[in-house]
């Protein structure tokens, strides 16, 4: 047997390539999308992690930071105070209302406080005019977001009203060096010192505040930060002096933010891996169609003596070369991806990452580039071993016009290796999951759900194509001619449509799911709650202005029902049946979880609270509720599963230092929409009377009357924090925007996969097109008449693919808005419709793109070639 | 009439519109087609030549009827669609394929889907037919039964047939031989024969 040399075999190949460009730019257009997608998405992830990591100091703002729910003890001070060369601030981060002093309209805002003379250890904030901190933070002084000054109508210079002060607007800070890691702002950022938040009252006693403390390290002797193991030694007898706070360093760059960026990249990563799989199908699909019009060639070698495994050898050169230099410009594109993606977050991250090309990404890109291409190619080419020299003699009609039976046999007899490469492509997907998201499970669940999702696409295709063939020929003679060449179009020889339906429709199905699933969610979101249930919150109520309240909001029109205010004690868990907390088995809840309990007691002494509802126990009676020497709770379920604990167990609370030894008598759910939802542990008034007790309350309000009725509450009562749930949920629903945008982004490539798919197959069949496009030229067809045709073609092939894609993206929407979500999932006609003519306007300029010079071509040049 | 390489296409190819001359009109009908817009020469075209090729150009996604038909479709100026396919049914039976109407090109064979291409040839009547090759990818048996129907649809549509071809005992059928040899007419011949072209 003949043999050809990898020498040969390559210069076949690369001949072949470069005999028709244009057949192969879309080819490899198609696997540069998904390594463009992949690499961009982890180059930005990579750039963003170098960023935290060399910034750290400066995003934490501090050599260690401490998160803890109230204020160091005066024994912990006093053994912080001990420790040689250590700094420490503390920052104060709360949400309250604040006005301007003439209009008095309440606007929710976050309160950051600091100490000026020291904030921030690390980094700068950034104020515009730029004054020096301790200027623009006195005791009747603050530093404001621009946006406050939008939305109060203030400017620099103008005062406010923050709890029982007032304050002079110093400056605008555009930027503080730990945003990143401090809470999430509900509102316009306020800076203010911690002095002057202690005289505006509105840190009271079981106010709800995220507290944190900044510790630096005396710089060393040439003023360097301190070293990394004494950053560790530090950290170790912190953690010690203050077990209830957690405590993270600047090596770590914020745990739970990257936590956070790991789980998005994994994300990601996913999603651009479908658009990497869809360009892989590309080109297997290209190959196919490639291999069709050499099988002369391939006839003629295996006719001089070439076997099957060394021809097989030219066309895999040929494929890795293709899949090569489409992720060499996949990686090249991947860089604009990367510096896109900022672009989207910008709202979000408030910071952009330096722009730098991460080899670990690249080099990821690259692998999966051409792992992808060489899997999906494997079919077509084991297909070679098919090929009979005979063809070189005579073009035997035994191909795609065969009987399906007799296809369906020879497919089997010849199947043991092509089962073999379907298993292959399986793992290899699967195992390029479980890279991308760093888990195994989820990549093994990835690829056969990706795998699943195109066979089902193909069956719909295929069945779509079927009907539309029974429709054609039993309407062929009624049907308009162009109507009728247009749609017979679809059934050319060599014509992948099904594939290529299943392709299309992949990419529009995602892309449209996402859409579906944000619009709902989104949309649901700027609903107002149902009538009856709460649409106000009121937070840090103290106790004596409860009764104040209830007068003031008995004298409202607007209040509807009776408003609920709720008491809520802060406490610790220290022990369940004996077990002290530290020894507790805890279900899906960090162990500092424990240590901040809410307790509550109910308004009718022998009924549980509105929107509390009993699943397991049974409600105390009055006098049981009475008896302080044998207290008995109630627990929240989820709650209760978290912690372990069953009707009858005892719970050890610590409010104070007096421990207080419940008996769990009741299991309960609440539906989270009404005051007392905020405590998840019930005990008996008698049993918690005593205790310092903070207030919330909830009261339904005409939604049209609620700033009216903000206003009254904020002159009477500026200390309470009102929180409009119509409000915070626009907030919340603009990070959720914000987030979509960049998945919608992703979801693109893949639809653009399918787009540049459908130009290389359009681009695949050119030379019969062109023949086509000759003889009715001949025959007498003007150009408009056959782009008439053509367009046709091209449009049904979208259409088809969106309708497909679209009936699979609403029914996946349904279930995982409905079943996931919880949300409710509605069909919404118009955007369907305005989805599918987008398809077909996209897939008729695909298609020209990659049929525009075959209009322009002389008839005599092709028939002459015949 | 001429070996390969003659020339024969070419003179061909502007016969029918489908090539430019250097220098020079070709008309049909007294009117000049060398330089008209493409769109009207092909309308033109249409109407006035039948082709029939050697590789008979069926349009692959279109069946025997509709080949035959697509002539008519294509004129702007036919008749009721009623009428085309009654007149596409007629030629399809007059060259015996009446049981083969909804059938692909794929689905025949190579005579038969030359016979297909001689009547879309004749669909619109044509004033003048070219054949190219008609019977060079035809065996002997295929390649009578084709030429026998070309001349017989001549003989009754009354058409102009020009017939190119490098065989001699085809040529002989022809009134008028014009010989070509590297691109210039070296002969011409006329015979009086029974089936007049």
């Amino acid at each position: 047997m003949g043999s050809i040399s990898y020498s040969t075999a390559g210069r076949i190949a690369t001949r072949e390539l470069r005999s028709s460009p244009g057949k192969f730019a879309f080819v490899l257009l198609s696997v540069a999308i998904g390594v463009a997608a992949l690499t961009g998405v982890r180059g930005f992830s990579a750039s963003f992690r170098s960023m935290l990591l060399l910034r750290a100091r400066g995003i934490m703002a501090a050599d260690i930071a401490a998160r803890m729910t109230d204020a160091p003890t005066p024994g912990e001070q006093a053994s912080l105070d001990k420790i040689q060369g250590l700094d420490a601030t503390p920052v104060t981060e709360m949400l309250s209302m604040a006005s301007s002093t003439t209009s008095l309209d309440p606007l929710l805002v976050a309160l950051k406080a600091v100490d000026p003379t020291k904030y921030p250890f690390y980094g700068d904030v950034v104020l515009e005019p730029a004054i020096p901190l301790r200027e623009a933070l006195t005791d009747s002084t603050v530093a404001v977001g621009d946006d406050l000054l939008l939305r109060l109508h203030v400017k620099v210079g103008d005062w406010i009203k923050l709890g029982n002060g007032t304050f002079r607007i110093a400056t605008v800070v555009t930027d503080e060096p730990d945003r990143l890691t401090g809470s999430f702002a509900a509102g316009p950022r306020i800076l203010i010192s911690q002095h002057a938040l202690a005289g505006t009252g509105l840190l009271a006693p079981g106010t709800r505040a995220t507290r944190r403390l900044l510790f630096k390290l005396q710089p060393t002797a040439s003023g360097q930060p301190a070293s990394d193991s004494h950053v560790a030694d530090l950290r170790t007898q912190l953690e010690a002096i203050l077990p209830q706070a957690q405590l993270s360093d600047y090596r770590e760059a914020n745990p739970q933010l990257t936590r956070q960026l790991d789980g998005a990249t994994g994300l990601l990563s996913l999603m651009s891996l479908v658009a990497l799989v869809l360009g892989a199908v590309g080109v297997a699909m290209a190959m196919r169609a490639h291999l069709q019009q050499r099988l002369d060639s391939i006839a003629i070698m295996k006719s001089l003596g070439a076997g099957s495994s060394q021809i097989i050898r030219i066309y895999l050169l040929q494929t890795l070369l293709i899949g090569f230099c489409g992720a060499v410009l996949g990686l090249v594109l991947g860089l604009g991806v990367q510096l896109t993606l900022p672009l989207f977050l910008a709202k979000l991250l408030h910071l952009t990452p330096g722009f730098r090309i991460d080899a670990h990404a690249a080099l990821l890109g690259v692998g999966a580039g051409l792992l992808t291409t060489l899997l999906f190619t494997l079919p077509p080419l084991l297909d070679i071993r098919n090929v009979r020299p005979i063809l070189i003699l005579r073009r035997a009609v035994e191909n795609e016009e065969s009987p399906l039976f007799t296809r369906a046999a020879r497919h089997l007899r010849g199947s043991g290796l092509q089962l073999a490469a379907t298993a292959l492509i399986l793992i290899g997907l699967a195992a390029l999951a479980a890279t991308v998201s760093d888990s195994r499970q989820v990549g093994g669940f990835f690829a056969a759900g990706l795998l699943l999702a195109l066979l089902v696409l193909l069956g719909a295709a295929a069945l779509t194509l079927l009907l539309l063939k029974v429709f054609l020929n039993t309407t062929r003679r009624q049907l308009p001619s162009v109507l009728r060449h247009g749609l017979a179009n679809l059934y050319r020889p060599g014509n992948p449509s099904a594939a290529l339906l299943a392709a299309l429709g992949l990419g529009v199905m995602q892309i449209a799911l996402i859409s579906m699933v944000q619009r709902s969610i989104v949309g649901e979101m700027q609903e107002t709650t149902a009538a009856k249930l709460p649409n106000l919150f009121l937070i840090d109520i103290s106790t004596d202005e409860v009764a104040g309240v209830r007068a003031l909001l008995a004298t409202q029109s607007t209040v509807q029902g009776t408003p609920e205010i709720a008491p809520v004690i802060s406490a610790r868990i220290a022990a369940v049946n004996d077990t002290p907390y530290q020894q507790l088995h805890l279900k899906h809840m960090p162990r500092r979880g424990v240590l901040s309990a809410q307790l509550t007691w109910p308004p009718t002494p022998d009924a549980p609270p509105p929107g509390d509802k009993v699943v397991s126990g049974k409600w105390w009676s009055a006098q049981q509720g009475a008896d302080a020497a044998h207290p008995i709770v109630a627990i929240e379920r989820q709650e209760a599963d978290r912690l372990n604990v069953h009707v009858g167990d005892r719970v050890t609370f610590m409010p104070l230092d007096t421990p207080i030894v419940a008996t769990v008598a009741v299991l309960y759910e609440a539906d989270s929409q009404h005051a007392f939802s905020r405590a998840q542990f019930v005990l008996p008034e008698a049993v918690l009377h005593g205790l310092p007790v903070t207030w919330y309350g909830g009261l339904h309000c005409d939604p049209s009357a609620t700033g009216t009725l903000r206003r009254v509450l904020y002159q009477h009562y500026p200390t309470i924090t009102v929180i409009d749930v119509a409000a915070t949920l626009e907030t919340v629903r603009q990070v959720l925007l914000q987030i979509s945008y960049v998945i919608q982004f992703l979801a693109g490539f893949s639809t653009f996969a399918g787009i540049v798919i459908l130009a290389s197959a359009i681009a695949g069949t050119r030379y019969r097109r062109i023949r086509e496009v000759v003889v009715l030229k001949t025959l007498g067809a003007t150009r408009p008449r056959i782009a008439s045709i053509f367009s046709i073609e091209f449009a049904v092939l979208g259409l088809i693919a969106a309708v497909i894609g679209l009936v699979f993206a609403n029914c996946l929407a349904s279930l995982l808005l409905k079943r996931v979500f919880h949300f409710d999932y509605h069909l919404n006609i118009g955007w369907n419709l305005a989805a599918l003519c987008s398809t077909g306007v996209l897939t008729v300029a695909a298609g020209w793109l990659a049929s525009h010079r075959v209009l322009g071509q002389k008839p005599l040049e092709v028939l002459r070639e015949e | 009439m001429g070996a390969s390489g003659s020339g024969k296409s070419t003179l061909l190819g502007l016969l029918a519109g489908l090539d430019n001359p250097s220098s020079g009109n070709v008309r049909w009908q007294g009117t000049a087609i060398s330089y008209l817009p493409e769109n009207e020469l092909a309308q033109l075209r249409g109407r006035t030549i039948g082709f029939v090729f050697q590789s008979y150009q069926l349009i692959p996604t279109l069946t025997a009827l509709e080949n035959v038909l697509l002539p008519y479709e294509l004129n702007s100026e036919a008749g009721s669609r009623r009428e085309g396919l009654a007149r596409a049914r007629q030629l399809v039976a007059s060259v015996g394929l009446s049981e083969r109407l909804d059938h692909y090109p794929v689905q025949l064979s190579g005579g038969e889907q030359q016979r297909v291409a001689l009547a879309r040839a004749f669909m619109l009547r044509p004033p003048i037919v070219l054949a190219d090759e008609p019977t060079g990818n035809l065996d002997s048996t295929n390649g009578q039964h084709v030429l026998d129907l070309l001349l017989e649809l001549n003989r009754a549509e009354g058409t102009t047939l020009v017939l190119v071809t490098h065989d001699p005992a085809l040529a002989a059928h022809a009134s008028r031989r014009i010989i070509l040899r590297d691109g210039e007419i070296v002969a011409e011949e006329r015979t009086a024969v029974a089936s007049e072209v």
